[in-house]
Order: structure tokens, then sequence, then C-alpha cells
């Protein structure tokens, strides 16, 4: 049956288009992490790149910049980096397997189903750290398992689970706002603060969750992606390749909700990025490229957003309403195109 | 080719709250060309489904080489018995070659991804079916013909020695019905894959099987070569068609002509009334 004549053929094509993935990817990583340095860079206090590179390191003591470079800087230089790899790898995931670029957890409910656990946690039980992370992945996962519940029948297809999801997005921020006008005053601008998205208020424990829930689930990520690879071809093919089809995209929900839940728990709901990211990793390192590149990408959003957000503005404005301008042109763009194509379905 | 024994035994299939396919029991010749006709809803998708454990029976068992396939590693199966969905899912701007390689999935595992292996296997079925110059094309660009023939290239990189195919023409127009069924011949001929098909035209499917199975309301109502089974009479019976059947002038098996109740010839009729 093998016709060797053309192996090579076959194999300089594949090669071709993982060295494209992997050029890319490692750009993407490049441009984060020049990103993640910037950020710890300007401030009304200038800190050159290798100070701070030195200062995170820990390879100089110097104590005016490390104050100023690991006690203020840091912390939210890392939120950003951690909840736009978090979104975009999570964004990534749930349009692969649902096989629709809309199926983003932030569009479908799974952000608005954490948000509310996170808002009802700080307004009504004045929640520690802790519990707000806690909650938020309780919202997170409940939400995504209603949305699931409501859009079984035999079987998940997108356009249900997108319709549902919506939904409950919207049901869900419904009650988010009666909870929030419930509030004290001082509780309820809180909250509203929180709700608009911000890297800038990543509380230590919230982050150190979504650390290591990176730490343990990229490299998870990496792994499912094989099966991710036979699912996107629609469940029959990815079982007639002897995929694993319930468990891996059980699997798969898991990582992108955890992920979710962990970075909203951080930095509240930061809109569009979970949506915008995959795309723009896929047009850059075509269809054969990682998850990670979309992680990536989703860091380079968040890092360049809370930038521009801080200090490129006239007043500081919180992350999300930066990466919500870029973002809702996008989603108007895209409900255009996937109506025209007929690809809602 | 190695020889292979799949068989359904007391087989029941069904969705949610209906039996499509009842206590079912077939077995598909080894080998050979194997064409599922009938009617709309008659189960025969279903019954194909289940062949491929797409879907778990509610009764009885599809048995592949003396095991069940229920009890068997879903990898283990993959290996033998590919399965053509009729409506396969192509990633937003995947290439040709990207598509056809994921056929190799249950080839690789965890640590060993690419070997020389499955770039031969990959080649070898974009040769076969004449898509090597469009390796590096988007799917999305391609006719449906083009299309169709890719993704059955896919179905051959799982190198299987059972193929099973779900309606491949649906889509396409005539021509190119004939072209894929020439194809999935070639495949049979050359190597004895054993192919088994879901068809809807009847002449198509009389002219390529060489064994046909004919199914109405989740049962089979005949099986057997075309040429002996297949007659007016289980036409009627299966498709509630009233119709002749005639000899087709290129190869000689069976041709169905439909009757309906318009533009008969008087002298036919005449011999009819």
């Amino acid at each position: 049956m093998a016709t060797t004549l053309e192996a090579p053929v076959v194999r300089s094509g594949r090669r071709h288009r993982r060295r494209r993935a992997t050029i890319v990817t490692a750009a993407l990583a490049i441009i984060a992490t020049c990103l993640f340095v910037l950020t710890m860079m300007v401030g009304s206090f200038y800190v050159s790149p290798i100070d701070v590179v030195t200062s995170v390191l820990g390879l100089r003591d110097d104590p005016t910049n490390d104050f100023i470079v690991r006690d203020l800087r840091l912390p939210t230089a890392t939120a950003a980096l951690a909840v736009g790899l978090a979104l975009g790898l999570s964004g990534v995931v749930f349009q692969k397997l649902l096989g629709n670029p809309l199926a983003s957890p932030d569009f479908v409910g799974v952000s608005s189903g954490a948000s509310l656990f996170a808002v009802s946690s700080i307004v009504i039980f004045h929640a520690s750290s802790a519990a707000v992370s806690g909650s938020a992945l309780l919202g997170a996962l409940l939400t995504a398992l209603l949305i699931y519940v409501l859009a079984w029948r035999d079987g998940i297809s997108g356009y249900r689970f997108i319709l549902i999801g919506i939904g409950v997005s919207e049901f869900m921020l419904a009650i988010v706002g009666y909870v929030v006008s419930r509030a004290q005053l001082y509780e309820a601008r809180e909250a509203m603060t929180w709700l608009a998205g911000s890297v800038g208020q990543a509380g230590a424990g919230e982050l150190r969750a979504l650390l290591v829930a990176l730490v343990v689930l990229l490299p998870l990520a990496l792994v499912l992606e094989r099966p991710l690879r036979t699912l996107e071809l629609g469940d029959d093919t990815a079982k007639a390749l002897g995929s694993r089809v319930e468990l891996s995209r059980l699997a798969l929900l898991a990582v992108s909700i955890v992920l979710i839940g962990f970075s909203v728990a951080v930095a509240g709901p930061i809109m569009f990025v979970a949506l915008i990211a995959g795309p723009i990793a896929v047009r850059l390192t075509g269809p054969s490229g990682s998850v990670i590149a979309s992680a990536l990408v989703g860091a380079v959003i968040v890092l360049a957003a809370d930038l521009v957000a801080q200090h490129l503005l006239p007043t500081s404005l919180p992350t999300g309403v930066v990466t919500g301008i870029v973002g809702a042109p996008y989603l108007i763009w895209l409900l255009a195109t996937v109506n025209r194509e007929g690809r809602g379905g | 080719m190695t020889s292979h024994d799949l068989r359904a035994e007391n087989l029941t299939l069904g969705y949610a709250d209906a039996d499509i396919v009842k206590d079912l029991d077939v077995q598909i010749p080894d080998g050979r060309i194997t064409v599922i006709v009938g009617a709309n809803a008659c189960g025969k998708s279903t019954l194909l489904r289940g062949l491929a454990r797409l879907l778990a029976p509610r009764g009885g068992q599809v048995v592949l080489d003396g095991t069940s396939v229920q009890g068997m590693k879903s990898i283990d199966v993959a290996k033998v018995l590919g399965l053509l969905p009729q409506t396969p899912v192509a990633p937003d701007g995947i290439s040709v070659g990207d598509l056809v390689g994921r056929g190799r999935y249950p080839h690789q595992g965890w640590f060993r991804r690419w070997s020389t292996e499955d770039d031969e296997a990959v080649a070898a079925a974009l040769e076969a079916t004449g898509t090597s110059d469009l390796e590096h094309r988007n799917i999305a660009e391609l006719s449906g013909g083009q299309r169709q023939r890719v993704w059955v290239a896919m179905a051959l990189a799982q190198d299987t020695d059972l193929l099973l195919l779900d309606e491949p023409t649906t889509y396409l127009d005539i021509n190119h019905q004939v072209e894929l069924l020439d194809l999935l011949t070639d495949l049979n001929r050359a190597s004895g894959k054993t192919v088994v098909l879901v068809l809807h035209d009847l002449n198509l499917a009389c002219r390529y099987a060489d064994h046909i199975i004919a199914m109405k309301k989740g049962s089979i109502v005949a099986e057997g070569p075309p040429r002996e089974v297949i007659d007016a009479a289980v036409v009627t019976d299966v498709f509630g068609l009233d119709c002749e059947v005639v000899p087709d002038p290129v190869s000689g098996t069976p041709m169905i002509v439909p009757r309906g109740r318009h533009h008969a010839r008087a002298e036919v009729v005449q011999t009819l009334a």
C-alpha cells in the first residue's frame, strides 16, 4: 500500500505547517514576555528593563527597585499574564469542542455564572479571597453543568449549547444586577468595579490559586490536544478514529471551566479575551497550531490592554473596558459573517 | 489484508424514545462491497453506525472477529474498522494534508506521534484518491467532489481493512457519484478492502454492490447479490414504489424504472390495463 515516493512530500508539508506554528508560538511567547517586563517598567517611577529582570529573578539586592517591582508591580503583571493565558486557553478549547467561533465561555455564560457567585460572596458573605476563588469556580462549574444539561439531547450540538448559554448568561447577569442593587453603597461600588474586570484588583490568594491551576492544567491541555484534534471533526468521526469522545470532552471542558473560574476570581470577567484569542491564534499559526498559541495570544491581549488602560489613557480604566472596546466590534463582525456564511450551526 | 468477520447478532439500536433497528442479524461478507439500501428512516444509517460502534446496542451485539466490539478498546477497533460519517466536520481553514493526517490518530500514541509509516499512509491515501496535488489547499476552497475524495482519503489514511461509508455520494452530482464509487471499487479490488456503503441511488447500488442489503422498518427484507435478490416485488415492498426492473444496458445488473402516474407511453399503459 505504501508509495514511498510521496512520503517525503507529505513529510515536508507537515513539517512546513508545524514550523510555521512553532515560529509563531515562539514569537508570541517572546512578545508576551516583553509586555510582561514592560508592565513592570512603566508607571509613576520608571525602572529599566535590566533592573526589572534582575529584581524579579532576585539576582541583585536593591531595596527601592525590589519594592517597586516585586511588591507593587509584579502582582498586577503576573495577574495579567496568568489571566490572559487562562482566558485564551479556555476560549479556544470551547470553540474547538463546540465547532463554533461564538462558543467562548465568556459569551455562553460560564463567566457570568462565575461572576454571580463571586459577587454574591463579596457582597453577601464578605468572603475571604480563598472563598471568592472557590465560589467563582463553583459558579463556573454549576453554570456549565446547567447549560450542558439544558442543551443535552442525545449529544451536544454547538448551536443549541450557544443559544442556551446566552440565555443562561442573561439570567445570571440579571441576578448579579439584583445582588448589587441590594448591597450597601460601598460594597455595591466595589462589586461594580470588580464586574468591569481589572487585573489590578488581584488578591494574592486568588492569584496563587490561578497560578497553581495553570501549572497543572497547561500541560494537561497539551496532552488533551491530541483527542481535541479528532473531536474537531465531529463526534462520529472522532469515535470512528478511536477517540474516547465523552471522556476527552469532559476533561477538556473541566480544564477550561476551572481556568475560567479561577481567572474570574482574580480579575473579574474581562470580556472578549476568550472570544478573540482563539481565532487570532488560528489566523497566525494556521489550523494546525496548538492551543498554547491561543493562550499566549490571550496573555498578549490582556497585558497590552492593561498597559493601555493604565498608562496610555488620560485616566486609568479597568482592563475589561479596553478589551470590551476592542472586542465588541469583532463580535459584531463575527455575528454578521457567521450568519452570512450559514456557519451558525 | 487479513480477513475479518463483522456481524450483528440480535442487534437492536435506537435513539431517545424509539427502536430504529430491531433484533437484526447480519454478516458483512469479507473482502466484498456491501451496499445497504432502503427508504428514508428505515434504519440503514443507524445500522451502519451501530456496526461501527458509534451507537451502543440496546440489545444484542456487534461482533468483530469473534469479540463483541462494545468490550474492545476504541483504539483497537479503529485500527481495523474505519467509518466516514454522513456529515463530517472540517475545522475552519484546515488544509487537506492536515485533515488527511488526522486519520492516523489510532496508529499514534501519547509518545509516538509521527513516523515515516504515517507519512507513507497519508501519501498513499492522497495518491489513491487523486488528491495529492490538493495537499496544501484549504478544504473550504474545494468543490464538493474534491472534498468528498479528501474525506475518503482521511478514512483511507486510517488504514483499516474494513471501511464503512454513510451516504458518501449524497451531495455529489452524477459524474462525481460514479467517480467515487469507481474509486471505492478500485480500493476493494486492489487491496481486498471490505467496503460497506449506505446509498440512496438504487441503480448505482445494484451496479456497484457485490452484496446488497435491502432494509425496511429496521429489518432486512432481502440480501444477496443484486442480480439474485432485486426484482420489482422487492423494490415495491421496500420503497412502496410501483416499478419495472430491467437489465442495466451497461452492466446487466438490475435497473429500476419507476412507473409513476404520468408520462407512460400508450402501449405500456395498455399492457398494464
